[in-house]
């Protein structure tokens, strides 16, 4: 941890409002937007993250600086996703027009079947890849974090995480590959898998 | 080494994280098993697509005021 943050959180911890703004403002961009990549839902990832912030402010005084507080925010927040996820209805669809497809320069088709295969991959992942494994690939794969990040979030050793990596990468390419979406299409969405895989 | 062993090792080798040996042992593998060569590129492609979606549009103003909890 760095001398900063930890002093950030000592004087927050005393109730220093300033660094408690501080604190929580540079972390909550972060926590939403793991939120969104586990969720696909920016109500509910808003919801979570305001639930999460909450949870953290409450129990700053139980937080033994024993990890980055970036850390301990994201373990508040994955666990309070799983207890959403028991809650919630599965496969909620989502929106061709939520994603972001970076800028190019070639043919517009070609634009269109990235942006369906961008549609496709997340689908996939949001949907059809088991919570247990899609949490370790949003963290490693869309957030980027390191293996020991990872292991700290969730409280596992390195070699489950990289077991769960390993086997959620699987299931990934095995549901995209085989174009499963389609069976598992519903009338608000329109999955088209099959036609653009040519890999 | 086999096509299942070599399967198995395809996350361990995207993410750099094979020792010397299996990475060799592997690159051999695949540069002589067209089939391995094409799973491993469809494997190589999805994530690498999955990366370049890691970052939602946050709205700028999106920021909560602790004081208001």
């Amino acid at each position: 941890m760095k001398v900063e943050e930890f002093n950030l959180i000592d004087r927050a911890k005393k109730g220093d409002r300033k660094a408690l703004d501080d604190l929580f403002g540079r972390e909550q961009r972060y926590i939403f937007n793991l939120m969104i990549q586990l969720t696909r839902d920016p109500a509910l990832a808003d919801d979570l993250t305001q639930e999460t912030l909450l949870g953290a402010y409450q129990n700053l005084n139980k937080f033994r600086l024993q990890s980055s507080f970036r850390t301990w925010l994201s373990k508040i927040a994955i666990n309070l996703f799983r207890k959403e996820c028991r809650r919630r209805p599965k496969h909620v669809s989502i929106c061709l027009e939520e994603i972001k497809v970076p800028s190019e320069k070639t043919l517009p088709e070609r634009i269109v079947i990235k942006r369906e295969m961008q549609w496709c991959i997340l689908h996939s992942l949001q949907q059809h890849v088991p919570k247990q494994y899609r949490e370790v690939l949003v963290l490693r794969d869309l957030q980027n974090l390191s293996y020991e990040e990872i292991a700290e979030i969730l409280s596992w050793s390195i070699g489950k995480i990289k077991s769960r990596i390993h086997r959620g990468r699987k299931i990934l390419r095995a549901h995209f590959v085989n174009g499963k979406c389609k069976a598992f299409a519903e009338k608000d969405y329109l999955c088209i898998c099959d036609g653009i895989l040519e890999l | 080494m086999n096509c299942r062993k070599s399967r198995a090792l395809f996350s361990d080798f995207y993410d750099h994280g094979l020792d010397q040996k299996s990475h060799k042992a592997l690159i051999a593998h695949l540069s002589g098993c067209s089939e391995c060569q094409k799973e491993y590129d469809s494997f190589n492609k999805i994530l690498v697509i999955l990366k370049k979606l890691n970052k939602y549009d946050v709205p700028h103003d999106y920021i909560k005021d602790i004081r208001n909890f």
